[in-house]
């Protein structure tokens, strides 16, 4: 116990600073894209943007599995105005959407309220966004409702839908084994362990995978008690 | 999108502090208020500096990163900044975090920022949540106004009005309701709350603030299985600790409540009020290993902390005296009265403690003449001295085997505090400690009875219409007890019935104003001050 809790502290620290780092990256970069120097190619520098938010994103999964891993985490479930979280993560993703020459809206009832642990699930649709911007034709749409007891948030977009195979297994997702299919994979399975550690009553969160919601490609719906 | 050029400006023209230990990272944040449109901003590089600008200047934002480096983390200034009022009731405290640290804190602190923001943000991110924040805090301006003046109903009547247009923080607003209610010792409404919270949901906020309204009622033993079940749910609840901890306390399970308080150190090192109450825990259940590693992170912790006092400077060179290392712990009492720049409480705490440890030394004419300098400055420091310190010159007389002196200073305490089981509980325990008396519990209840006994006739005498001899009673009872807040306000009471029946007496007024003034300096929040306190209004009203 004694030693996990200090390898923790350790790992948290290091986090922490390198994801100090990727901000100096991606802020930098940033006032690049705003302020072009002649010669300079946008496009090396969209990219240097990507791999750096992505870096950060992969970062949090990493530290947030590992903590759930070591049970040092419980959801810290607060009441949430949903407008206002979409609205949020809309203007986190919009520079890089924007970038891709992709429209990135959201769609709610403003009074929707849900209760989540916020910080997890920002965690979560950030990747689930930065996922979107890669399969997408030119649409992503992020949208919440209540339906049938649950808070069903949805990352959609009009690329070509998840692959059949990915639909059939997605009730086997939290097999360990699909970690070695990829990054998508991963999100999936994160996304997955965040929503099942969402409980009231006796009713737990999970995650679904569809093709053709309300856009035509893929939809990827997380489910709140 | 048209009213966001309205709230663009109201973020431009508010004056902004960055605090962060990284110097990119304050030229990074500058840049995006700038870019925002802020033009007023400070910036601080550490807590200490931190404090330094709110104390010259007053800021409308302060953005403060949670790490600091070595010395005032981010919680601390925050706890400064509020504890002392540098920052007003209208300013946005948002904390920059690296990850969600908000578990760490949760419920465990009695400040919490306006926002927290997970490092990396954009600048849209900042902008849209800090407009969010500073409307939100103009809404509840006047409420938080009227909570820091007491004005408890004002502020439920305020919130209700805000509750049913079912605004968008609904759940926020509720919570804060609930809690305004337990604060003004209104446990039935507040309880009403949170049950009707929690028959939707189970929120751990609601089923702790149910846990507390337990504690407060007297049901004991339900307050600890609640909070045993919080725990068992979540293990990084630090605020279900604290109050398992005083709920077994409270039924003379003061071991079981230690092993609580270390498990929640164990989880948060850097909580100084729960090291301190470990600290003296331990100290109570003759503990003095534990005591003193606790103590020691206590004074350590309070370098950075708006919570360090000289109390816990005492306790901790007393557990350094019964550890057999005397000469340091008045190298303790030394320091500490430098560090408090010489105030009366540390002197008199000083005094104590030096008393005791001479003692200890076997020096017993050295500890005579300290507990005699304590004995003359707690006289000083006069009626309003608090039970803390009384019971602490009970302990320092005790452990100098001055028994006689002790002993009237814990009949002083319970006359004073007749209807405080709390308190009567820890002079019970004193007792046994220090073997005043063969049978503590007797010592307190018999002394108890005839406090309740005269209180009783004096209540009695006003029902059956006596009102004259009513007042007559409590005045003498007032007299033999000032320190009695329940006798006090009784004799308000009777005085006020009496002026309602037969008319105002100048000499009367005045004498129930200071019976007021009285209970207010020692327990501003005590409820049945705000009830008589009510009664008095009306009384003059219906003169006027």
């Amino acid at each position: 116990m004694e030693q996990g809790m200090r390898f923790a502290d350790i790992l948290a620290s290091l986090i922490h600073d390198m994801k100090n780092s990727l901000w100096m990256v991606i802020n930098t970069l940033e006032a690049c894209t705003a302020d072009p120097q002649p010669g300079a190619d946008p496009d090396k520098i969209f990219t240097l943007q990507q791999e750096a938010k992505r870096l950060n994103t992969n970062l949090i999964e990493l530290l947030t599995l590992y903590k759930i891993e070591n049970e040092r985490i419980s959801p810290n479930i607060e009441e949430l105005n949903i407008a206002d979280f979409l609205e949020e993560l809309v203007l986190e993703n919009q520079a890089t959407a924007k970038a891709r020459r992709v429209s990135l809206n959201w769609e709610c009832d403003p009074a929707l309220s849900g209760y989540f642990d916020e910080g997890l699930i920002r965690g979560v649709a950030n990747s689930l966004i930065g996922n979107g911007m890669r399969y997408t034709a030119d649409n992503l749409l992020l949208s919440a409702a209540e339906e049938e007891g649950y808070l069903v948030i949805r990352v959609e977009d009009d690329g070509n839908g998840f692959p059949p195979e990915m639909l059939a297994a997605q009730d086997a997702i939290d097999n360990h084994a699909v970690l070695a299919e990829g990054r998508t994979q991963l999100g999936i399975y994160f996304a997955g362990m965040v929503a099942k550690m969402h409980r009231n009553k006796k009713k737990e969160g999970y995650v679904r995978l569809t093709n053709g919601h309300s856009l035509k490609g893929g939809c990827f719906s997380i489910c709140l008690p | 999108m048209a009213n966001f050029n309205f709230k663009r400006h109201e973020i431009e023209s508010k004056v902004f502090l960055v605090v962060d230990d990284f110097g990119d990272m304050r030229g990074m944040l500058r840049s995006m208020l700038n870019s925002i449109g802020v033009g007023e901003i400070d910036t601080a590089v550490n807590g200490k500096e931190a404090i330094e600008a709110l104390e010259q200047k007053r800021y409308d934002v302060i953005l403060c990163d949670y790490n600091l480096g070595p010395g005032k983390n981010g919680q601390h200034v925050l706890e400064e900044a509020r504890h002392r009022q540098l920052i007003g009731l209208d300013a946005v405290f948002v904390m920059i975090t690296a990850e969600n640290t908000r578990e760490m804190v949760m419920g465990a602190v009695e400040y919490e920022p306006d926002s927290y923001l997970t490092k990396p943000f954009s600048k849209d991110l900042l902008k849209a949540r800090l407009e969010k924040l500073v409307l939100k805090r103009q809404d509840l301006q006047a409420v938080e106004t009227a909570v820091s003046a007491q004005d408890y109903e004002s502020a439920v009547r305020m919130l209700d009005e805000k509750i049913s247009t079912k605004p968008k923080n609904l759940g926020e607003l509720t919570k804060q309701k609930a809690e305004i209610l337990y604060r003004a010792g209104e446990y039935a409404q507040a309880s009403a709350v949170y049950e009707k919270v929690l028959s939707v949901r189970e929120m751990p906020w609601a089923r702790l603030g149910l846990g507390k309204i337990f504690y407060a009622t007297g049901r004991l033993q339900e307050a600890a299985i609640l909070f045993e079940g919080l725990l068992q749910e979540n293990q990084r609840f630090t605020a279900a600790y604290d109050w398992l901890a005083r709920a077994l306390e409270s039924q003379s399970r003061g071991r079981e409540a230690q092993e609580v308080l270390q498990r929640a150190v164990t989880l948060s090192p850097k909580a100084i009020l729960r090291q301190k109450a470990l600290g003296e825990l331990a100290m109570k259940n003759g503990d003095n290993k534990a005591a003193e590693q606790a103590l020691s992170q206590a004074v350590a912790l309070g370098h950075n902390s708006v919570y360090k006092a000289p109390a816990i400077y005492a306790n901790l060179a007393r557990v350094k005296s019964r550890n057999g290392n005397g000469l340091e712990g008045l190298k303790i009492l030394d320091n500490m009265e430098k560090e408090f720049s010489g105030s009366d409480a540390s002197q008199l705490h000083a005094a104590m403690a030096k008393g005791v440890i001479h003692q200890n030394l076997g020096d017993e004419e050295e500890a005579g003449t300290w507990m005699c300098r304590a004995g003359e400055l707690y006289q000083s420091i006069g009626s309003q001295v608090s039970a803390d310190l009384t019971l602490d010159m009970a302990r320092s007389y005790g452990e100098l085997g001055q028994l006689d002196n002790a002993q009237s200073m814990l009949k002083h305490l319970v006359r004073n505090n007749h209807s405080d089981q709390e308190l009567l509980l820890r002079v019970e325990t004193l007792a046994g400690e220090l073997t005043l008396t063969a049978d503590p519990k007797n010592f307190v209840s018999e002394i108890r009875r005839e406090i309740v006994k005269l209180n009783n006739k004096g209540v009695e005498m006003a029902k059956a219409g006596q009102l004259n001899e009513a007042v007559v009673l409590f005045g003498e009872a007032v007299a033999a007890m000032p320190g009695n807040k329940v006798v006090n306000l009784n004799a308000a009471r009777v005085m006020i019935i009496n002026m309602r029946e037969s008319g105002i007496e100048r000499d009367q007024l005045i004498k129930v104003r200071e019976l007021l003034d009285r209970v207010r300096t020692m327990e501003p929040e005590n409820h049945a001050l705000r009830r008589v306190q009510a009664m008095y209004q009306d009384l003059i009203k219906s003169v006027v």
